[in-house]
This record gives structure tokens, C-alpha cells and sequence, in this order.
């Protein structure tokens, strides 16, 4: 753990001095008022933010995998990115896309509908089963893609560039408000998913398993989809959909660690802050004319770890 | 300790009632989908009664805290759950969650029944390897180690010895006799081999459709008239060893 809070502020450290330009600490400290507006208006708003994504980003992907019992559940895997993105591609569709704040609000009651949604569906006599779970949130991101293409053809191509990047991954423009937001909800999900901990680690060990040792299975699975789907809404408002870092983060930890879902839970936060951070650092560097995308950065890291784990199971 | 009294469950089990007073190792046995895992789900308090009342320790059932009931009712599943593979040691260790508040962790004291718990079950030697990569025999002793380390009181184990070869069946049987006799709690298993039940028992409880038709010591029920009756068996009785046995005829 120690080593991965080491890691992050490096990571932080280095993603806040380099840019398209270099700028360095001790000019901003000096008293070098653009390296100052650089350094802690623009950059490091935008490295916090990262951090706290990945954070939120990973510890919604050990949540969901520990409550699913499924290796290959990521943050999205109950329709939340498609709730998200559906909201943002009809706010973009209605012209709402050129008033700040607006795409962020719509794509995080877009994410809430959809858990909401996705539950509903799956809860059938006061029990809510995995497999049903999976299958509702599958359908409906299925649902919502329908909804965003026919959102983006009656989009006008002005607002659609700015959507498509949200809908890539983008950090872009990030602010100290922004940060200040994302960080209550990171910081509301950590304690109530550490409180619920020891309970939800035995989940992982079966339903009646757990039931017979004394877990109130229904409480811990609707607190726990609940509030993993509402701080991954809120990452996704901010940062749009950055794919794998849910899925991949986890495993990482797990292949390095291998303790349980207490453990667990702040190492695939660290874990998924330091990936952010990193991804949006050379997203932001490799081509100095343009950023490209972070969910692409992450995602192309991704498939191949993803289809080697494929691989490896049975 | 245990009363059932008019149990009934939806699907699978109706107005069983039973009682356990002392230590004892207890053999449930009955064909297939006669409502034995149902039977154990219930007393472990993973179902609840559609009818009927389960008390232990005088309480009902419904009456307990459900973590401090969990301390004295052990409960393995048929076919326990392994999704991410795990050390035999933590699993061995998690089996000691009911005693955990919110926010601790394992201490010394726990680290110690886990440590009994394996070496009760023969399975030490096991404690470092990872669960997924062991045989039918080590992973069922490793489980067994988990519900032990619970320290309860009344264990129900669901068909503990389905999936072992017959070595491996001799060794956990023989282990159930001694769990009783070293730690003094009631063994409850699910089984529907008849022979080895009436081997490895004080007391059989038989099932049928959801009923309980026989309550009795083996040797009472180990009669060819009796297995063609419930289990559809036509058997003939062999005595070896000083036991009866039934076998095909």
C-alpha cells in the first residue's frame, strides 16, 4: 500500500510538471505568475482529478467483481456508461451541449436512472440474483446505444465533436469545483464500502455461504451496487467513459496481492489513480498538437490483458 | 440444543420435527430432491420456515443475532464457492468473519483456531497452497478446517463426501467422528449413501419428499424391506466386519 501511495505521488508529481510545455515547481513557487496559472489552475486540478476517477474507477470495478463473483465485472457492467452516455448523446442531440455543466448533470442522472433501472429489474421476491443482475444491465446498454446513435444523427456536427470526446475519455478542462465534487463522492464511497467490507468480502465466498454467516446478503448487495454505480456516475460525469481501469485494476492487484476485498478495495483505489494519472499524462504528451483520448490509452492497455486473462481461465 | 418442530418449506421439505440433545454424529440421508440441503439451509438460517419453528439453545431461530447464531451453527454448502483463488490459510481464517466487527481485522486468537482447525483436519501441511489447485479430498479437509474455525457447536455439512474418491471418503468420514469426539459438537451431514451413513453415525434422520420417515440408529434401518420402501433400492443385507451392509441384489 505504501508503495502504491509512493507510486501516485509520483506519478502526481510528474503529471503536474509535464505538458505540451514544461513547467517547473520551483519556477511556480518563485512567484512566475503563467507557470503559477499553469502549474496549479490548469494542470494539477486536472491530475487530482485524474487520481481521484481512477480511484473511484477502480474501487467500483473490485466492488462489483467481489458482489458479482465475476472475474470480468467492470464499473459499467450494471448500464451505467450507457445511462451516462445516452444522457450526454440526448442532452447533445437537444443543442444543451454548448451550456457548461449541463452534459455532466445529465450524464450522471443518466447513470443513476440506469442502475436504478437495471435493479428494478433484476429484484424479483425481495431477492436480487447476480446472473439476472448481469443480464438486465447488458440488455440495457444495448438499449442505450440504440438511443445514442439515433441521438448523434439528429445532433448537429458542431455539438457532436464535443460529445464524442466526452465519450471517449477526456479530462479536458478540469476545474478545482470539479474536483472538489468528485472528491466528496470518492471520499463518501470509500467509507461506506470500508464499513461494509467485512461483510461483502464474504459474498465472494457465495450467497448462502455468506447468509449462513450471519451477512445480510440483500442489504450488502443493494448498498454496495448502489453506491459503487453513484461514484462511478459521478467519474463519468467529469471524465466521460474511461474503459478497463475497473477491470483491469483489480486484477492487477489480485496477481500481486492476493488478500481479500478489504485489502482489496483501497489498493484497486491507489492502483486505479496511479493508471488514470499516467494515462492522462501521456494522452496529453505523445502528439503536442492534439490530446488524445484517455479511455483509448487505458483500453488499449486493456484488451490484451483482458484477452490474456480470457486465455488463462477456463 | 436443536429443535425442529414442524418445519416446512415451500419446495422440499414438510412438517419435519426432530430434536438433537447431546453430541452426536447425525447421518441424513434420503434419494435425491428428498429435501435434505433444504432441510440443512433452514437450520442454518440461510431459509427461513414458511411453517414451523427451529429453536437452538432454546431460542427460536428468528430470536438470534444473526452473526452470534453463525458463532454456534456451522454450515458448509454442497458445492462451496470459489471464484478468486485464495491461500487455504485465509479461507481457513475467513471462516472466523462472525466474530469480526465492522471495521477489525483477524487477531492472534484468530489466527490460532484457524491453526487448530487445520490440524484437526489433517491439512497443515495444505495451509500456504491455493485452494483451486488441490485435489477433491485436500479442498473438502480445507473447507471442513473453515466451518471448524468457527468454533460452533452444531456443524451441517452438505454432502461433504459427494465429490471424493474412496479414500478420500474413509479419511473425511473418519474425520466427522473425530470432530465430534475431540471437540464435542453435533456433526449434521447430508449423504445418500446408505452404507457408509450407517457406517460413519449415532443417529440416522431419513428423508422422503420432503418428510422425515425414519429417525433411528443405523442398525435399525439397515433392512432391505426399509430401502426398497424409501429409496427404491432392491437390496440384499451382507454381514462383514460385524456390520450390515447392503448390497445390490
Amino acid at each position: 500500500m505504501l508503495v502504491l501511495m509512493a507510486l501516485l505521488l509520483v506519478a502526481m508529481e510528474v503529471a503536474t510538471v509535464n505538458g505540451s510545455a514544461h513547467v517547473s515547481l520551483r519556477a511556480a513557487l518563485a512567484g512566475d505568475n503563467i507557470a503559477r496559472t499553469i502549474l496549479f489552475d490548469v494542470r494539477l486540478p486536472r491530475v487530482v482529478l485524474a487520481a481521484l476517477v481512477g480511484a473511484i474507477l477502480g474501487m467500483a470495478g473490485s466492488t462489483f467483481q467481489t458482489l458479482l463473483r465475476n472475474p470480468f465485472a467492470d464499473p459499467f457492467i450494471l448500464g451505467v456508461s450507457g445511462g451516462a452516455a445516452a444522457g450526454a448523446a440526448v442532452a447533445t442531440a437537444l443543442g444543451l451541449a454548448r451550456f457548461p455543466g449541463i452534459v455532466p448533470f445529465v450524464a450522471f442522472c443518466g447513470a443513476c436512472g440506469a442502475t436504478a433501472a437495471v435493479f428494478l429489474l433484476a429484484r424479483r421476491r425481495e431477492y436480487t440474483d447476480a446472473t439476472r443482475l448481469l443480464l438486465s444491465g447488458l440488455v440495457l446498454n444495448a438499449f442505450f446505444s440504440a438511443i445514442i446513435l439515433i441521438a448523434f444523427a439528429l445532433s448537429r456536427s458542431s455539438d457532436l465533436t464535443a460529445a464524442l470526446r466526452w465519450m471517449m475519455g477526456t479530462l479536458f478542462g478540469a476545474s478545482w469545483s470539479d474536483v472538489a465534487l468528485v472528491g466528496a463522492f470518492a471520499a463518501a464511497g470509500l467509507i461506506v464500502l470500508a464499513a461494509l467490507s467485512n461483510d461483502l468480502r464474504m459474498l465472494a465466498f457465495g450467497e448462502d455461504d455468506a447468509k449462513s454467516r450471519g451477512v445480510d446478503i440483500e442489504r450488502v448487495k443493494l448498498i454496495g451496487f448502489a453506491v459503487a454505480s453513484i461514484i462511478t456516475g459521478a467519474a463519468v460525469a467529469v471524465s466521460g467513459i474511461i474503459g478497463f481501469v475497473g477491470l483491469l485494476v483489480p486484477h492487477l492487484i489480485r496477481l500481486i496481492w492476493r488478500g481479500d476485498y478489504r485489502s482489496l478495495l483501497p489498493l484497486s483505489a491507489l492502483g486505479g489513480a496511479v493508471l488514470v494519472v499516467v494515462a492522462d499524462l501521456v494522452s496529453r504528451i505523445l502528439v503536442t498538437s492534439s490530446e488524445l483520448p484517455i479511455g483509448a490509452f487505458t483500453a488499449l492497455l486493456g484488451v490484451p490483458f483482458f484477452l490474456s486473462l480470457m486465455r488463462r481461465s477456463r | 440444543m436443536l429443535d425442529v418442530r414442524g418445519v416446512q418449506f415451500t419446495y422440499g421439505v414438510n412438517d419435519v420435527t426432530f430434536q438433537v440433545t447431546e453430541p452426536q454424529l447425525i447421518a441424513l440421508v434420503g434419494p435425491n430432491g428428498s429435501g435434505k440441503s433444504t432441510l440443512l439451509k433452514l437450520i442454518a438460517r440461510v431459509l427461513t420456515p414458511s411453517r414451523g419453528e427451529i429453536a437452538f439453545d432454546g431460542r427460536l431461530t428468528g430470536q438470534w443475532n444473526p452473526k452470534e447464531y453463525a458463532r454456534s451453527v456451522g454450515y458448509l454448502p454442497q458445492e462451496p464457492d470459489t471464484t478468486f483463488s485464495i491461500r487455504a490459510i485465509d479461507l481457513v481464517l475467513s471462516g472466523r468473519a462472525p466474530y469480526l466487527s465492522r471495521f477489525s481485522w483477524e487477531s492472534a486468537p484468530d489466527d490460532r483456531a484457524a491453526e487448530t482447525a487445520l490440524a484437526t483436519c489433517d491439512a497443515s501441511q495444505l495451509a500456504e497452497r491455493y485452494v483451486d489447485e488441490m485435489s477433491g479430498g485436500e479442498r473438502q479437509r480445507v473447507f471442513l478446517a473453515r466451518v471448524l474455525a468457527g468454533e460452533p457447536r452444531l456443524i451441517l455439512l452438505d454432502e461433504p463426501l459427494a465429490s471424493l474418491d474412496v479414500a478420500h471418503m474413509q479419511q473425511v468420514s473418519a474425520l466427522l467422528r473425530t470432530i465430534v469426539r475431540q471437540t464435542g459438537a453435533t456433526v449434521v451431514y447430508a449423504t445418500h449413501d446408505l452404507n457408509w451413513a450407517a457406517a460413519y453415525s449415532d443417529r440416522m434422520l431419513v428423508m422422503e419428499r420432503g418428510s422425515l420417515v425414519a429417525d433411528a440408529p443405523a442398525a435399525d434401518l439397515m433392512r432391505p424391506d426399509f430401502v426398497r420402501r424409501y429409496f427404491d433400492f432392491d437390496a440384499e443385507l451382507v454381514t462383514a466386519n460385524g456390520r450390515a451392509w447392503l448390497v445390490p441384489r
